[in-house]
Parts: C-alpha cells; structure tokens; sequence
C-alpha cells in the first residue's frame, strides 16, 4: 500500500498530463468550452434559487450563497465518483498498451473535479460579499475541509473504479445513490429547519456530508469554527481512504483482465 | 535480454464481461454454482531473447501471440511462470489501439513519451523526427479520430520506432500503409535490426523472413515451433496448409 503511495508520487508527471490532456480532451468539441466550468453550478444554483425561494418560498435571504457553497463541495464528490466508476473501463486501449499504476486513473477524475470546484469557488468569491458572509480568522478552516474532503473522495473513487469495472450497473446505482443522497443531505435546506430539534444529533453522527457541509458553511458564511460534526467524516474519510488503497491495490493486476 | 520461463496467462471467461448487478450477487449467493470457465490464452511459454535479436512471432489469430505481447510490455502479470526483462520496452499499438482519439496525433506522441517515462526534453527533440517519420502532415494536429487506420498504423510505428527504448514491439502493422511508407518501414526495421531488440507480431510471411533472426510459432496459447524463421514459417504453413505464394518484393498483401 505504501508502495502505491510512493509509485504515485514517482509517476506524478503522467498524472499531471492525464489530467491536462483529460481536461483538454473534453473541452475541445464544446463551442463555450471551459466557460461551462463556470455555467455548470452557476445554471445548477439558478434552478434551486427557483424552486427554493420562489416556488417553495423558503431559504431565507442568504439562501444563494448556502447553496452554492455546499453545492460546489457536494459536486466535487459526485462528479469524481461518476467519473471514477468508468475511469478503468473508458481507457482499455490505453491500459493495454502500456504498463502504468491504474490509480492514475480515478485520481485524475477527482483532481478534474477539485479544478471545477475551484471554478465554483471563484464565482462563490463575490457571492460571499454581495451575501455579506461573516469574514473571520475561521476562513483558514478551509484547506483543512477540503484535505478531509479529498481523502475520503479518494477513497470512495478507488472503491467505485473497482466496482465499476465488474459491473456496468454501477453507474445506474451511483447516479440513482447520488440523487438520493442529495435530497437527504442540507444542500438545498437547513438542518434547523427541517430536522426535528431531538433528532438533529443522531442524523448529523449519520451522514457524514452534513458534518461537513455544515462546516464549510460556518467557516466561509457564519464566520465561527467547523462543526463537531466534521469529526464524523474526517473518521470516516480516514477509514475509506486506507480500504479505498488497500482494495484497489489488491485487485488492480484483475483489473487488467476484467476489460 | 527476456527470459520467459514457463509463463502461462489465464482469463475466465465469462458471457458478459461484466455481469448485470442482479445475476453478480445471484451466483454470489448460489456460492459458485456456475464457476466460471477459465482458459489459457498462454500455457508453459518458454524461451529467451538476446540483446539485438528480432524475434518474429506467428501464428493463427487468437493463438496468445498479442497477449505474450502484453504480457512484455508488462501490462499482463504472469499467473505461472517467470518473466525477466532487462530493458525497457516500448508502447505497443496494436492496429492503433492506444491512442487517446480525441486528442491530436501531436499530443498522443507526447502522452506516449510521458507514458514510458521519457523527459519532457527528449520527447521534444524525438516529437519532430517522429511527425516527419510519420508523414501526416498537416493531419498530425487533428484528432486521431480522424485518422485512417493506415495512418494510425504510421504513427504507432512512427512512434514505437522513435522511443529510446530497448525492446521495440510491433503488432501487425507492418502491412500497414502504401509502398511508399512499407518501403521506408523496410529501410527504419533493417536499420534498427541488430541494434535494438524487436519482436514483431505479423501475418506477413515475407517480413518474418526478411527482417526476424528467431521466429516462434504459437498455437493455442503454446509454442508449436520456435528457430530459424524459414523453417518455422513453413511448420505453420504446412499445419496450416496453405500454399506460399512466391516471394515477390512488390506483392506484400495483407493477409
């Protein structure tokens, strides 16, 4: 395990242009381009403020701002496990071809997904000050979510291109998990709000995206620490991570003649 | 320069390559009821190959000779057997299979380098030689969707030619291209022979001949012959009962 660790770090060079030539692979047929790393979760906030605000009438004045911020992190997680599951499968020739660690793979997915975050967060930047969020010292909370938010991705990533490989359904699931998800996760509503006072706890040790969603949420917007909460998914991130390597590593050499 | 010992290479062989969710965790639950079926692409593979040697490899199609392949460029682990390589070995483009199609031919030339290791200043000083090898011209910056598989096969070579490294594998694309282009893959393989190893996978009975010093016959995943290529060619072709045709320098007809 170690070792995949260490062959990863030796092959980082193959990792940065599988990522370059990925990025400019999928971008060269659009006529907007990489514009649409802005549109995507800009169009994606639109649809919410819309049926949230306007149609439902709730959220509160704030509402874009808490949206867009859980929504970019959420969509850095979903869209790296959706790339993740077909990662091995849509590049047989390549495997075939020429030896190279398979992590490379799903790893490249996630580190696309962490630039289209970026590009979220660039737009979230100026929705921060048009919201008035609270600017404090708890802002420097960030890089430590999103070090939590990359284990447990990485993790999660390794254990769906395994999967993905034996079973084409995966993709089905995911998408349908995911969907789910999302609605059981406060991206487009408040835990105060729709969780009963008594049963707040027990949901918040149950889903570890709440914990930290919450957290970004506290630390861009409300201005005060990370919530208690985040714990849950830094245990867990720590956990699916070392499983995640551990189980892409035993089984990478199948991997090759699964395809 | 490889020793292959005893090397056997195993597939299960499945209906669907990935079984649908529900008949996956059914035979799960039958405990193996229906064990897969296995077979050996390779069984008991045994030889060796000096430095400098061009070894041709032929047989019937599907009898292991691209899965020996791979398993030198070390994408297949053995599952019996041992495989020593004492080199590197470069990319192997099988019928252009590799390439990333929607990237030009320029970026795939750098991918490939980045893939087998070479800096980013050899590949630029090999990028020109290989884009003039290849003679695509303008063609080279379009995607390689847009290719014909006669100028996929011109850019594998191109490039497999050009690598830096010391095992060069050719997958049958010496029929490949127009004679113009089969005749400066003529001169680039007596070039190279001798000076680097090469094991050429081909249908074509001539180029085994012209350009192999060793060939191996291989027949349902084992070796049926192995020496000198004439002799070899013609154990296959005997087995195979096919009459030669004459040998005629003009005449290299893909088979």
């Amino acid at each position: 395990m170690i070792e995949q660790l260490k062959n990863i770090w030796e092959r980082r060079e193959l990792l940065y242009y599988m990522v370059r030539f990925q990025m400019k692979a999928e971008k060269k047929n659009k006529v907007l381009g990489f514009v649409w790393s802005f549109l995507d979760p800009l169009l994606l906030m639109l649809t919410y403020i819309v049926l949230v605000s306007y149609i439902f009438g709730r959220g509160g004045p704030q509402f874009p701002v808490l949206l867009f911020t859980a929504l970019i992190s959420w969509r850095w997680f979903t869209n790296s496990l959706r790339r993740s599951v077909n990662s091995v499968t849509s590049k047989v020739g390549l495997i075939q071809s020429v030896r190279f660690p398979l992590v490379i793979l799903p790893l490249s997915g996630i580190i696309i997904g962490f630039f289209d975050w970026l590009f979220g967060f660039a737009i979230l930047v100026p929705m921060l000050f048009i919201f008035k969020a609270s600017f404090t010292v708890n802002v420097l909370w960030l890089p430590v979510l999103l070090l939590i938010q990359i284990i447990g991705t990485i993790g999660a990533c390794l254990i769906a291109a395994v999967w993905g490989t034996y079973l084409s359904d995966l993709s089905n699931i995911i998408q349908f998990a995911i969907r789910i998800c999302f609605y059981l996760t406060p991206i487009i509503w408040a835990v105060e709000e729709r969780i009963p006072e008594r049963l707040i706890h027990l949901y918040m040790l149950l889903n570890p995206f709440a914990g930290l969603l919450e957290s970004y949420k506290n630390v861009l917007i409300r201005g005060v620490p990370p919530s208690e909460y985040a714990i849950v998914g830094v245990a867990l991130s720590c956990v699916v991570f070392v499983v995640g390597l551990w189980y892409f590593s035993r089984d990478e050499h199948k991997l090759v003649k699964a395809i | 320069m490889i020793e292959v010992d005893d090397l056997g290479i195993r597939f299960k062989m499945e209906k669907r390559r990935r079984s649908g969710a529900l008949s996956f965790l059914l035979e799960r639950s039958q405990n193996r009821q229906r064990s897969p079926r296995e077979f050996w692409a390779l069984r008991h593979v045994s030889f060796t190959v000096e430095r400098g040697d061009t070894v041709g490899v032929i047989g019937r199609n599907g009898s292991g000779k691209s899965t020996l392949l791979r398993v030198i460029a070390g994408v297949y682990p053995p599952d019996e057997g041992k495989v020593s390589i004492g080199g590197e070995v470069s990319t192997l483009f099988s019928l252009g299979a590799g390439f990333q199609t929607e990237l030009s031919g320029r970026d795939n030339i750098y991918l490939n380098g980045i893939m087998v290791g070479l800096t980013k200043d050899r590949i630029e000083e090999l990028l020109d030689v290989i884009i003039e090898f290849a003679e695509l011209g303008d063609f080279i910056d379009m995607p390689v969707r847009t290719y014909s598989s006669g100028m996929r096969a011109r850019l594998g070579f191109a490039i497999a030619m050009h690598s830096d490294k010391d095992i060069v594998l050719i997958d049958e694309i010496m029929g490949a291209g127009d004679v113009a282009f089969r005749q400066k893959a003529e001169a680039e393989m007596s070039r190279i022979i001798g000076e680097r190893t090469v094991i050429l996978v081909s249908h074509n009975m001539s180029a085994i001949e012209q350009f192999a010093n060793k060939a191996i016959w291989f027949d349902k995943g084992v070796i049926a012959g192995m020496g000198e290529p004439k002799k070899v060619v013609e154990q296959y072709l005997a087995a195979s009962k096919v009459k030669k045709p004459p040998p005629d320098k003009e005449d290299w007809a893909v088979a």
